[in-house]
């Protein structure tokens, strides 16, 4: 009798780990998605682009998994509490993940547009210098998932502003070069669309520390946090 | 495969036969490897799996004489345990190594970190034993040759990139080590960022001297022409010529001497500073070191300094440039007649050492170090009263050769490579750079730079 009982526990804490696991995986592929779309753009890299077209079904069919089990397991286990939290986390968590895929992937199109249009190194320099902010943000706030670090989770979702500014200084410099040479407007628009790519995978890792935070406390994130707005009002000349 | 070594039974001959033949792999493959250009790296790998697979050879060995002698007949001569040798071996190895096992293909909580030595442990930030496999690593390449090693029975090799703000690059060796039905693979790291980065600097360094240097030369070469032409025989002429010759001449040095430092410090920028600096005395040596020029130009330079001196982490040499060049900038942007303020606060956390210095400031932080827990910073501050930087400017500040367009750096321009410098120093230091500014009141420039333990607080 308490053998069973051990064992149907120790098999549903497997089950539960498990389902972290593959998001962990899920998420090291979603990071790679996200860096090596940024090369795309930088390196001009046509071959590298194709693959990360292609390695996105890998990211819809994981996400698709942890749902199935996810549900499966919150079905048959009817769990409680922290458990149902952590299953209920995973699959939101599978979701961001897979909307950070989709961002990546579209990066990535358009850098097969860019390739064939002129280099422009000062602006892909921009976007290279976002992209590695936007990738360490996805960095340090999966690494708070797997180590559970609600600190580090906190960390990151303080500091979403410093994407935002970069957004706001590339949007800046885009419209000067589009102004001041129409010839570049075709390229500068695949590159605002890059940049806003990048903002909105910025904001998927914020998404991830407010599903972190609630897996951890069962809290929602109240704060409203710093925002620099894109929208507001432009000093004259822009 | 705990890393406690078992109590010692008579196996030397096991141990030795496998020792021999370990060491006779390694030696032959290192040979044969050796004029490869990674043949080092690929020689330690291969003699460290060997090392590996003779321990398990001998733990084998010792169950076998284990089962077959009763205890206590353990002979006369207790032998070294060589167990534990290996054992420390593995701990002491300078490359992170781990030993990873895995039960069932289909399910990735199953593969777990059996043993990770001591340079691991810190690189990945898990326990000796029993992390998940992809709480260490998540890297899709790095699984994919992982698990091509537990379940193909295949050494594999893969390219890392660890992240971070010192953004290493590790080459990543898989080998098994057992297969079913206990698979276990041994993956063995070696950093390769000095490769990378050696490549990379020395094409920027070209790329960026023969850009910059060209405007300064093709303005001599002209004044040399008219020099020699017109120009020839009017000594007024010649003396303002010359002068701004000079001024050029000038110039050109700068920005080798810039270009030289801006490639050092990126180069050993994942190389941890060893030693202690006292910042304070830093920061009073770059003010008498200044002040000269500043009275020339007539700007007051200020100080608040503690009374303790205040031990960093870091090289003097380039803690001291951090501060030069900050100070530097502070007074290229001051009119006449103002002032830069300096100021240094021991013992902060990383967020109140970045925090903006003035409230309603634009503030943008241009490095933040890795998250440490529980780690002091100490911060310099320099502030000036000059024009400010606008918002959408800020980001860019730390790129190499970006000016902010319609801004007068003074009679002396600089060579727009100071705060790249900086912001390589300071990341080497694992230390953070921001800046807060207000156009028309003046920026604050903000290094921090993390306190050794002894001394924090």
């Amino acid at each position: 009798m308490t053998n069973t009982d051990n064992h149907i526990v120790r098999a549903f804490g497997d089950e539960l780990s498990q389902l972290a696991a593959e998001v962990a995986r899920m998420g090291g592929l979603a990071e790679a998605q996200v860096s090596d779309a940024v090369d795309c753009v930088a390196r001009r890299d046509t071959t590298l682009a194709h693959q990360v077209i292609e390695r996105d079904e890998k990211l819809d069919a994981l996400q698709r998994d942890i749902e199935k089990r996810a549900i499966r397991l919150i079905a048959l286990r009817q769990p409680k509490a922290n458990d149902l939290r952590r299953a209920v986390a995973a699959m939101k968590l599978a979701h961001s993940l897979e909307r950070t895929g989709d961002l990546a992937r579209n990066i990535a199109k358009r850098s097969l547009v860019l390739a064939d249009a002129a280099p422009m190194s000062p602006l892909t320099r921009s976007i290279e210098r976002m992209g590695r902010l936007v990738t360490s943000r996805m960095k340090e706030v999966l690494d708070a998932y797997t180590g559970s670090d609600l600190e580090a989770a906190l960390a990151v979702w303080r500091r979403d502003e410093e994407v935002d500014e970069h957004y706001n200084s590339l949007f800046r410099e885009l419209l000067t070069y589009m102004m001041g040479d129409p010839r570049t407007i075709s390229p500068c628009a695949h590159l605002l669309f890059v940049g806003k790519n990048l903002e909105r995978i910025g904001d998927h890792a914020t998404n991830v520390a407010e599903i972190i935070h609630y897996e951890m406390t069962g809290e929602d994130m109240i704060d409203a946090r710093p925002k620099a707005d894109a929208l507001a009002p432009a000093p004259a000349g822009v | 495969m705990t890393l406690q070594p078992p109590p010692a039974v008579p196996f030397r001959r096991t141990w030795s036969a496998a020792w021999t033949g370990a060491v006779a792999v390694a030696v032959l493959l290192a040979m044969a490897l050796a004029d490869r250009a990674d043949g080092r790296a690929v020689a330690a790998a291969v003699a460290l799996v060997a090392l590996v697979a003779a321990w398990q050879t001998v733990r084998a060995g010792q169950v076998r004489a284990m089962r077959l002698l009763p205890r206590g007949e353990s002979g006369p001569e207790r032998p070294p345990d060589p167990t534990a040798s290996f054992a420390a071996a593995f701990e002491l190895l300078p490359d992170p190594a781990l030993v990873v096992t895995a039960a069932e293909p289909e399910d990735m909580a199953s593969r777990r970190v059996e043993a990770a030595n001591r340079a691991a442990r810190e690189l990945l930030r898990i326990p000796r034993q029993g992390a998940l496999l992809v709480a260490a690593v998540r890297d899709p390449e790095v699984l994919e040759a992982v698990e091509e090693s537990l379940f193909g029975a295949m050494a594999r090799t893969a390219v890392w990139e660890s992240g971070g703000v010192q953004e290493r690059v590790w080459r990543v060796w898989t080998t098994p080590l057992a297969s079913a039905p206990e698979r276990r693979v041994l993956v063995v790291l070696h950093e390769e960022t000095d490769v990378r980065r050696a490549e990379r600097t020395r094409a920027d360094f070209l790329a960026n001297a023969s850009h910059e240097l060209r405007t300064p030369l093709a303005s001599l070469s002209g004044f040399v022409e008219t020099l020699r032409g017109h120009a020839r025989d009017d000594p007024a002429v010649r003396q303002r010529f010359l002068a701004i010759m000079a001024g050029q001449a000038e110039r050109m040095a700068r920005l080798v001497d810039d270009l030289l430092s801006l490639s050092r410090a990126e180069l050993n920028e994942h190389v941890p500073p060893v030693g202690a600096v006292d910042l304070r005395l830093a920061v009073a040596d770059v003010v008498d070191a200044l002040a000269p020029l500043a009275s020339r130009r007539s700007v007051q330079l200020e100080t608040e300094l503690p009374a303790e001196p205040v031990l960093i982490s870091g090289e003097r040499d380039q803690v001291v440039q951090v501060v030069q060049n900050l100070v530097d900038n502070g007074l290229n942007y001051s009119a006449p007649g103002g002032r830069v303020c300096i100021e240094l606060s021991p013992g902060l956390d990383a967020e109140a050492a970045g925090a903006a210095a003035h409230p309603g400031a634009a503030r943008l932080s241009l490095l933040t170090p890795d998250r440490e827990p529980g780690r002091r910073y100490a911060a310099v501050r320099v502030r000036d009263f000059g024009p400010g930087i606008e918002r959408e400017h800020l980001p860019r500040l730390a790129e190499r050769f970006y000016r902010v367009a319609g801004q007068k750096s003074g009679e002396r321009p600089g060579t727009g490579l100071g705060l790249a410098i900086v912001r390589h120093i300071v990341n080497r230091h694992r230390g953070g750079l921001s800046v807060d500014s207000t156009p028309g009141d003046g920026s604050t420039f903000i290094a921090y730079f993390p306190q050794p333990d002894a001394v924090s607080g």
